[in-house]
Parts: C-alpha cells; structure tokens; sequence
C-alpha cells in the first residue's frame, strides 16, 4: 500500500479528527519557565566585551538636500574604528518593501527628522556617543509637507521627486452600482474620521549583533520577525549571496509587526559594520531611537458613506481612504490593500466603491502594526453601522445581525465565502451571554438619572484576512526530524516574540500528529537554518505557518503507522500512537513505547525526517475592476465593552471587555486568552492614551515613554472568557485560522461606539483623551 | 571608583563610573542578564531588582549609591528557592509572552507578597504599576500574583506543619 504523502489529503485527514490527545487544551508553554527565571536570551543577552559598539548619525532636518557629511573630526577618537555612510554600502542602498522608495542610509536628501544618515563604530559606548556629535552634516532645508490632505493637492513640494506626485499608491475595490445602491437606500450617513499613529512599544528595542566568520560568511543574531527576509535585505545591501549570510532570531521583547519592518534594517546596519570591519558589531535603538525611526500604525483620513434600506438591509458603501505613509512606503501599499479590501467590515454589501491613497509626507514611515490598516477602517465602517441602526431606530446588535456575512455570500470584492464564516453566530452567542440587549437599556436610564457619570455600551465588529493580500503567494514550510532516542526536533522560519507559535501550537501540533510525548519535542525557531516559512505577522504563525508542521508530521506519521502495523501485526489505520504509548486500538496489550518504535524505525529502514511544504491555493484578483479573489480565510471577531465618562475631567474608564472570536480550532485556548487580552489592553492604549505630538517641522516631541503613555495594570478592564465559534478552516491545522492580531482591530470602534451611546455625540476622532473628550462634550 | 556590595548573596567588587547606572555595571560589567533594557529612565519597570530587598529601577540607579548594599535579581532568587511559587503561578496561568518585562514584574510581586501576603486585586494592581507588560494586558498576571500568594501560603503551612 502506498503511503499518503500528498498534502491535501493529510491536511483533510487530520482536519477531521473529533478526538485530541492535546489539542485544545492549555499546554503550558515550553519557554515560559526560562523566561520566568531570566534565563531566556535576547539580542543585548549576545554583546559582550570585544564587540564593536554602533550608533546611528540621524537627521536634524525633516526635509532636506544633504550635501555633505564630515566626520574626520569623529574618526580623531581613539577608540573609534570607522564611519559609514551610503557611500560605503558595497551593495544596493534600496530596502523598501512594497516599492524602492527607501535607502538604508539616506542619500542625496533627507525626508524626515530622525532619518539614519551614518553609522559610528567604536570600540567603547562611550566613544560611539561622542563621536555621533562630531559628525557634520550640512543640510538644505527644503519646505516641509505633513499634512497628507496637502501633500495629495501639492506638486510643488514632493518628498519624492522621481515620484512626481506625493501619492505613491492608489487601491480600487469595486462592486455592483453604488448610485444605484443608494438610491435604493432609506437612510445614509456621511462622515469624517479620523486616526492617528500608535508606537509599538515593545519593551525590547531594536537590535542586533553581526558576526562575521572566517569564510566570508556572516552571522546576524537580531529582532526581526521573518529570518528569510532579513536575510536577503542583508545580502542585497552587502551585496553577497543569501547563502553566505545566516540569520539568527533569538527571543524577542514583544514585535507587533514593528520588527517585522525595522528587523531586517538593523540587521542589514550592523552586518554593513561587521562586513566592512570584520569585526562582530551590536547596534541597538535607544528608547528615543526606537520612538522616532522605527515604522508606526497608519494615521488615516477616511470618508465613509453608507446607505440602508428601512427594513435594515446594508445597500451600498462608498469609501475614501487616505494613509499618511510617511517620508517612505515601507508597507504602506499592503496596508492601504488591506484596510480596501475590508473597509466593508464583515457584512454583506450589494454595492461598493473603495479608494484608497497612500501619500507621502516628511514624517516617519507607517508601517506593520498588530491589525494592520485593518482597525482604522473597522472603526470607521463601525460608527457608520451604529449610526444606521441609530437613524432606522434599530439596536445595533440586531442591525449587525441582518447583515454579517454567511457561507455562501459574497465580499466586496465579489469573492465567495464557501466556509468558515462563523461571525454572525459568534456575535448572537455574544449579545446573548452578556446580556447585551438589557444593558444597553440599563445604561440608557441610568444616564438620564446621573450627570456626571455617563455609561455606554458599544460593540465592535471585525473581519480580517489570513495571508497575504490578493493572490500574493504565500506558504507554509517545516523540517522534521526524530533522533534514534525518539526526541523530535522541529525546525521552522517562524519566530518568538511572545505571541507562542513556536512553543506551545507548534508542540501541541506535532504531539498530537505523531503522538510522541509533549516533552520529548523541540521547536527551533526563527532560523535561516529552518526553511523559508514566511514571516511571523498577519496572525500566519500557527494559521500558516503550522500548516507545514502538520504536513511533515502527518508524513512521518504515516510511516510510522504502516511500521507499527508490521510489528503489532496489525493493520496500520488501527495503530494508535499518543503520549508516547503505541498500541492497537481495542486491544492495548499489543503495544510498544515510542522511543521502542523509533528505534526499529532506524533498524529497519523507515525514514523518520521530513519537510512539510505547502503552498496555498489562491484565485486572482483583478487591480483594473477592483474584484476578485483576496483571501483564503478571514478570522472574525467581536469585542463589547462597557465604558464610563466622567464629563466634568473627559476621562474615560473602560471597565469590561467581552470578546467573541470565530478562528476555527483553538489550539490552546490559554494562550489564545493571553491574544486576546494582550491586543484589548493594546487597543484601549490607542484609543485613550497613546499619541505622537509633533512640532511645526515634523519633530515628534513625546519620544519617550514619561510621555508617550501606555497602559499599566490600573487602566484595563476585566476581559471576560471569549466565546468561541470553530468555524474550521480547510487548510489550517486542524482548522485553525489566525488569532494573534484579532480583539485589537474592533477595539477602537468598540470603545468609541460605546463612549458615543454614553455621550450621545457621534465620535469620528480618536484617541479619546480626556482632553479630547472633555471639548467634544463642551462643543456640544 | 571602585564599591563593594552584595550581589546575589556574594560580596562583589567593581571599578565603576561616578555616572554609570546599576543597569549597565549588572549587565555590561558583571554579567546578570536577567535585568532588562526597555526604557533607561524609570518607566517600564524591565530593570527591576531588590535594593535591600526593595524594588528599585537599576536604570536610574548611579551604581555608587549600592556600596556597601545588598542587591538582588530574579535569578538568584529563582535558583534559591525563593521564588518559586510566583515562577509556578507565572508559568501555570499563562501570565508569559514574551518574557521580557517577566523578570522586573516578579521581583515586584516577591517584595510586595512580603509585605503583604494576602493582597486584594486592587492592591495587585497598585504594587505592579510600575511595571509595564505589552503583551498580556496584565489580567492573567494579577491572577499570577494571586494564585501566587496561595501557594507561598500553602508553603509556610507546610513548613509550620513540618
């Protein structure tokens, strides 16, 4: 009998399991007890004595000509070893992702305060501070543009003169007849809103330490979040071959995306000073660096206008998106395609038109942030909903109802949902548990008897694609391997930056598939050494990127079934293989250990190593109409919460969250609790307190976290335990679909929404700092 | 200048600067890993250790204000014992992503169960906030400490009963 080795069938195969060894249940994580104890190694764990110290020259100037950089004055230290600018980058001084708008080191001008122009290298921290200030670089000041609105309408000043226009890219989402659409409507809303920028701030600057070796290899041990990309930016700018440069990522201090874009970059920084020296050399941002260089959420424009029949049927949307892009695309063209392509929000829309403009000004670049253009839109697209059920005197819950997408229907950009929608029932499940309905009317009395305490209660509701946008390609890829004492180990491109792939779904993956004992199986992650398995962001770590565990495992297994077959005398769809114990089922005194299996496996001829590549099935989309094919799934999610507004101060007190999560399997639902919990926490921060303040040139004036104020412990909510609809993904393992970015994405529309109710004024601006608040309700 | 004070039950001796902060004589000169690098002015809480059994940030630390003093991190605290119900209720809750700030949050918990065995969630709160988490959204790290607080209880019964 031949063994099955073809994906689909394996994938199908386990996606129909009913019964799981470890699988939905909460495994503690295998890096939890090192992490605890301070064992854990991060990128600054790896500088030690010997090591060369770099430090970043960074612009004075938002917008200007450079023209020319003296450093001799610097290289007079002692113990400064060199300067380097983009003159001395032996390879391609071009690191943008989505276009190649952007240098690793600037060139010929500068296009935000901040941007990094050299790197100093010395042996001594202290030497690498002074030798920063030495450096002389001479500007032209060129006028500076940070208004996005102006930067659309203005020619004559460009951030990017090869560009000939500030707009450097435009999306198109097209549906039906959107005059058509609302002329069938009874009821339309128009509004304005507005979001700003959102740092990261993960606890963990960026850094990374490059070590070249004695075969012109190089080494870059570094917080990125995709080893394989870092990988080819450093060889694009060193101008080597992939193969001589490895990438190492050790445990990351949090990522949200963040690493995802600036990775990659410190790396190539500190490899350029590695290479050109031959001498290991550690770069990392301070707090400050960090603040005003790295790529942040989108600060958006958006015009949303919706119309709905009286009976409450959504009939037609038509959006303008503007994403202040910043002095480079970076992601910014894959941002704008994702908030396009979801400015619906999950409901079912006849008719639609979306455009979208990512334009250049002189600030820092957007970039991938947890979400990613996603919250923005959905906030947006969940004021227009509340304001419709508001004017067709609907609640808003049943409103949502009416309309959230079912199997069968299709999106706005005419794809098909065939399966895995479980939304509409998650939110039901929701109103339900939480007693939505009666608290909704609670609030509203009770804030005709209090004055200064008004409550309200809001939901928000949200979809978000797993993989890439449209038919990018994307796919999963692992490498198995069981040593003859029956230890497993796993390699995979996926990484660690707390969001747990690596250590507990992966673990739970292999454990289940090949039945061999939790602890017996280790997870190396965030590796070149691994197989190019695609980033760690866009909730793909266990949606995608377990998809090759499973494979390779489900591989293995089949071989080790037919082979236990053979030695129980038995037939091999028979065998059971978990925790470790082989045995025939329904008759477990045939049975065997798997550390016995795994050695006859070696004596007898059985490969026990293999790779689980897959490569996701995709349609077309088509850019000239604005249709077709966007993703293989969407996750789906629902937060409620319940809110306070002090209207004397403006402040607002988030006081419960109830989130709802259709993500098929949950493959270890403590983990997926501490997802939820953790971008509640991170939403509420941009919504209430989190914002860049900038000076006329662009300057940001709160780099530092005294003001650039995140959440403690004393300003989140209870989260209530998610309820779950396992809506089962085809593909996923087991199921799965992603979770990692999810409850952050309604939380800017769920708060707002319910600030809204407290207050009765509609909210289309965030954040909602008290200051802010406190003028709403005085404009009032 | 050279001080002298106890690091991790151990008499130490370091040559340091007047203006060096105890973050950088731990990590750079004395190699303790476990105390982190996220803000370097008094914010985010990844630096803590115990000064004299209190939690302090070792980024705003000059490093000879601690001569002559008794300095502690998670490490050794973990290794001895002291700390291994928190580690457990950490582990066992979920309260670790990615383990960064984990450190800095149980020796503020170690020192506030001390101080305090049984403490209410509103004292939980209060004593960690100073310590920032980006990644949980600190519930199940209120859990953590609470849970926490049980099994030290449990501990010092055993030891009565014993």
């Amino acid at each position: 009998m031949a063994l099955v080795e073809d994906p689909y069938a394996l994938l199908e195969k386990w996606l129909k399991a009913r019964e799981f060894i470890v699988v939905g249940k909460g495994i503690e994580r295998a890096d939890a007890f090192d992490k605890a104890i301070g064992k854990a190694r991060f990128v600054e764990d790896y500088f030690d004595k010997g090591v060369l110290f770099v430090k970043q020259v960074l612009s004075e100037e938002p917008h200007a000509i450079l023209e020319g950089i003296d450093y001799s004055e610097a290289l007079k230290i002692p113990k400064v070893v060199g300067v380097f600018t983009a003159q001395d980058i032996p390879g391609e001084n071009q690191v943008g992702y989505a276009l190649p708008d952007q240098p690793l080191l600037a060139e010929g001008k500068v296009r935000f305060h901040a941007e990094p122009i050299a790197l100093v290298a010395a042996e001594d921290i202290d030497a690498a501070f002074e030798a920063v200030e030495r450096v002389k670089v001479k500007y032209k000041p060129l006028p500076v543009i940070l208004d996005p609105l102006e930067a659309m309408n203005r020619t004559d000043v460009l951030v990017h003169e090869e560009n000939g226009s500030n707009i450097a890219f435009r999306t198109k989402v097209r549906k039906g007849n959107v005059e058509e659409g609302f002329a069938k409507s009874d009821v339309i809303v128009e509004n304005e809103y507005r979001t700003h920028h959102q740092d990261h701030l993960y606890l963990e600057t960026e850094g990374a330490l490059a070590i070249p070796d004695f075969e012109g290899r190089i080494t870059v041990i570094t917080a990125a979040q995709y080893p394989h990309l870092a990988q080819s930016i450093v060889a694009r700018v060193l101008g080597i071959p992939m193969s001589k440069v490895k990438i190492v990522i050790p445990y990351l201090g949090g990522g949200f995306g963040g690493k995802d874009d600036e990775g990659p970059l410190v790396a190539a920084k500190a490899a350029l000073v590695a290479y050109k020296t031959g001498k290991p050399a550690f770069l990392m941002y301070t707090r400050e660096e960090s603040l005003r260089i790295h790529p942040k959420r989108e600060a958006t424009i958006i015009h949303y206008k919706s119309g709905a029949t009286k009976d409450g049927k959504l009939m037609a949307i038509e959006v303008k998106i503007i994403h202040d892009t910043g002095a480079y695309t970076n992601r910014g063209p894959f941002i704008l395609w994702r908030a396009s392509v979801h400015a619906s929000g999950p409901y079912y829309v006849p008719h639609a038109k979306v455009d979208g403009y990512c334009v250049y000004t002189n600030k820092f670049p957007q970039g991938s942030f947890r979400g990613f253009g996603n919250p923005s839109v959905q906030f947006a697209a969940e004021a227009q909903m509340d304001e419709l059920a508001k004017k067709l005197g609907m609640d808003p819950v049943d409103f949502r109802l009416k309309n959230l997408l079912r199997p069968g229907q299709t999106t706005i950009t005419n794809q098909l949902l065939d399966h895995s929608v479980g939304i509409a029932e998650a939110v039901e499940k929701l109103a339900k548990k939480m007693g939505w309905w009666e608290k909704r009317k609670a609030f509203t009395e009770y804030n005709k008897r209090s004055k200064r305490y008004k409550r309200g209660i809001g939901i928000g509701v949200a979809w978000h694609g797993i993989s890439t946008s449209r038919g990018v390609p994307d796919w999963s890829n692992a490498y198995i391997k069981i040593d003859k004492d029956g230890s497993v180990t796993v390699y995979t491109g996926i990484m660690e930056m707390g969001q747990g792939s690596p250590n507990s779904s992966h673990r739970q993956i292999v454990a289940e598939v090949l039945g061999a004992p939790l602890d017996v199986i280790k997870i190396v992650f965030g590796t070149t050494d691994a197989p190019d398995t695609g980033a760690t962001h866009a909730s793909r770590g266990t949606s995608i990127g377990a998809i090759g565990v499973l494979v390779a495992a489900a591989k293995i297994r089949e071989r080790l079934n037919k082979l236990a077959a053979e030695l129980l005398n038995a037939r091999p769809d028979d065998i059971v293989i978990a925790n470790g114990k082989v045995y025939v089922r329904g008759n477990e005194s045939k049975s065997m250990t798997w550390q016995e299996l795994i050695k006859q496996a070696y004596a007898r001829g059985v490969d026990v190593s293999a790779t689980g590549y897959f490569f996701l099935p995709k349609g077309k989309f088509d850019d000239a109409k604005g249709q077709g094919y966007a993703y293989p799934a969407y996750s789906y999610v629902a937060v409620a919460v319940e809110v306070e507004v002090d209207t004397y101060t403006g402040r607002v007190r988030v006081l419960k969250a109830y989130p709802a999560l259709a993500a098929g399997r949950i493959i270890n639902p403590v983990q997926v609790e501490g997802q939820m919990e953790g971008a509640i926490a991170q939403g509420l921060g941009y919504v209430l307190m989190e914002q860049f303040v900038f000076d006329e040139k662009g300057r940001v004036l709160n780099a530092d976290m005294t003001d650039y104020v995140v959440p403690t412990a004393l300003d989140v909510p209870v989260v209530e335990k998610p309820v779950y609809v396992e809506d089962l993904f085809k593909y996923g393992p087991f199921g799965a679909k992603g979770v990692g970015e999810m409850a952050l994405i309604p939380v800017p529309a769920a708060i707002s929404n319910a600030v809204s109710h407290a207050l009765g004024i509609r909210v289309t601006r965030l954040p909602l700092t008290p200051e802010n608040v406190y003028f709403m309700i005085k404009k009032k | 200048m050279k001080i002298s004070f106890t690091l991790n039950g151990r008499r130490v001796e370091v040559d340091v600067e007047p203006n060096e902060v105890l973050l950088d004589v731990l990590r750079l000169k004395l190699g303790v890993k476990s105390v982190r690098r996220g803000c370097e002015r008094a914010e985010c809480g990844a630096c803590t250790v115990l000064l004299d059994g209190k939690p302090v940030y070792s980024c705003t630390i000059l490093a000879p204000m601690v001569d002559g003093r008794t300095v502690e991190t998670v490490d050794y605290l973990a290794s001895n014992g002291e700390l291994k119900p928190l580690v457990e209720a950490f582990v066992k809750v979920g309260a670790i992503q990615c383990g960064f700030c984990t450190p800095g949050f149980l020796l503020t918990a170690y020192s506030l169960l001390r101080r305090n065995p049984q403490p209410t969630v509103e004292e939980v709160k209060k004593a960690i906030e100073g310590n920032i988490c980006r990644c949980t959204g600190y519930q199940k790290i209120i859990e953590a400490i609470l849970l926490a607080s049980k099994l030290y209880a449990e501990k010092r019964s055993e030891r009565k009963e014993g």
